[in-house]
């Protein structure tokens, strides 16, 4: 195909699909394991992993 | 910008970024002063000192400028909203941390539709990190012939093998161009097709985005480059360097400015001089090693006033992109009041062949006041660069120094160093 015609974002967009469904699973569980671990210490519950825990090293 | 969205931005976002210090904030303008009938709102964003792009920065500020996007759009799916682009040029440094100064990047989102800047964050962060990360540091240096990114088919073929064990970066970069390559070669959507809404589950985004922080995060590069380790073993005497200090200092406080780019900066001993005389500095140094070292130094000492940056002076940054006018040069970007050439003035005549009115010439284009360091031949680092060339610089003389330099410059002061023979000159523009 003509190197003008070809649009790798329907690509990206796939994997996208299929990785998020693929992580979703084992970030789900280890959600739950650490608000488990959390509720049963009788903390709060810990940060987003997302926003950054422990390698949170964006800010100061 | 749809209007719902700026709303929705500046009611759910907006002040808490501002607060955190993560957006760049700004003033309300008259709405006649649009550029475009229609306008729902005009913004006077502040303006940051100075403008720096991907492929001037250390691989440690590219991956802070990546979590930093990250840690945006995190921010936004809270809200009900999302980046609606990654590009690394909508991140600046100042006051030593990443900031995002695209107040329009942020819309609001179905919770369950697919990130469209997924593609943007994995070719302007993910694909140059692992680079830098697994192959060279150097490869930052390729985001200026690739604008937009780093194709990541090319990223996964420079990649070496042993990348693929790293589970994000066989997902996100690996799979990823895969994905591409195969989309490339399906049939042209027949007429009346409607473009398919890609759906993934909240959690799905938030794991998604986990994965990428993770991957970003954990990638790592150590700085061992010859001159990350020059302060440790420059040829100097303490009392050479103890002469020196005072002098740059003196010239600096003579020259009562505010801004000051230091060029060769190495890991920053004279950037930090300047800081303390009360000048904000632009660290430039061609070594991404040393840059690298720099940043995690002014990082760790929480020093707001400098900013390390990547810079070839014999090779500057040009102006790129459409018309050449979408990246500024070096030289668009501003004035300082003062240039600190230390120690570089041999680099550029004897190692890189330019004749001493040329360095002069481009110093005076830079800023009005320049303090510089002339290290003559027979200075052992000067007959270091020698030793492997053949003395073709009969006008590297100090008179040809003055000579030169006296041309766009008034030499306003001229200081031998103490127990060195090298001088150092205080210089005003004609």
């Amino acid at each position: 195909m003509p190197f003008g015609y070809i649009d790798p974002g329907s690509g990206s967009m796939l994997i996208q699909v299929i990785l998020a469904g693929a992580l979703a699973i084992p970030f789900f569980f280890r959600r739950v394991i650490a608000d488990s671990w959390h509720r049963i210490r009788g903390g709060d519950r810990p940060s987003d992993p997302v926003k950054g825990g422990e390698d949170s090293d964006s800010r100061p | 910008m749809a209007e719902t969205d700026w709303r929705a931005f500046l009611d759910r976002l907006y002040e808490s970024l501002v607060r955190d210090g993560l957006i760049v904030d700004h003033e309300d303008a008259p709405l006649d002063a649009a550029a475009l009938p229609g306008a729902v709102a005009v913004i006077r964003p502040r303006r940051i000192g100075l403008v720096s792009y991907p492929y001037e920065w250390a691989f440690s500020q590219l991956k802070e400028a990546a979590l930093l996007t990250l840690d945006l759009q995190a921010g936004a799916l809270d809200a009900g909203m999302r980046l609606k682009d990654a590009s690394a040029y909508n991140i600046q440094f100042e006051a030593g941390r990443p900031i995002l100064i695209d107040s329009l990047s942020f819309e609001v989102a179905e919770p369950t539709e697919a990130w469209p800047a997924y593609r943007q964050f994995c070719e302007h962060f993910l694909a140059p990190l692992a680079l830098m990360a697994y192959r060279d540091v150097r490869c930052g240096l390729m985001l200026r012939d690739f604008i937009d990114g780093i194709p990541l088919d090319l990223a996964a073929g420079l990649l070496p093998g042993r990348s693929r064990l790293n589970f994000g970066l066989l997902s996100h970069l690996h799979l990823h161009a895969g994905a591409q390559r195969r989309a490339a070669k399906a049939p042209a959507p027949s007429e009346g097709d409607a473009r398919p809404t890609r759906r993934v589950s909240t959690t799905g985004q938030r794991a998604l985005l986990d994965s990428l922080r993770r991957t970003v995060a954990g990638l790592r590069w150590e700085p061992s480059g010859h001159w990350a380790d020059y302060a440790t073993t420059t040829s100097y005497s303490d009392a050479a360097t103890v002469s020196k200090g005072e002098l740059v200092r003196e010239m600096l406080s003579a020259v009562g400015g505010r801004s000051a780019w230091d060029l060769g900066a190495n890991t920053g001993v004279y950037s930090d001089m300047a800081t303390t005389a009360g000048y904000r500095v632009v660290a430039w140094d061609q070594d991404a090693g040393s840059v690298e070292a720099h940043w995690r130094r002014v990082r760790g000492d929480g020093n707001r006033s400098i900013l390390p940056l990547v810079l070839d002076l014999s090779n500057p940054s040009p102006s790129i992109g459409w018309a050449l006018e979408e990246r500024a040069s070096f030289l668009e970007r501003g004035e300082p009041d003062v240039i600190l050439a230390l120690a570089l003035v041999h680099h550029l005549a004897i190692g890189n062949n330019v004749p001493l009115p040329h360095v002069a010439s481009l110093f005076a284009r830079m800023a009005r006041h320049a303090v510089v360091e002339f290290v003559p031949k027979e200075d052992p680092m000067t007959r270091r660069l020698l030793a492997a060339r053949r003395d073709v610089f009969e006008h590297y003389s100090l008179d040809g120094f003055r000579a030169a330099f006296g041309g766009p410059f008034e030499i306003v002061r001229e200081m031998p160093i103490t127990d060195s023979p090298r001088t150092l000159f205080l210089l005003e523009r004609r």
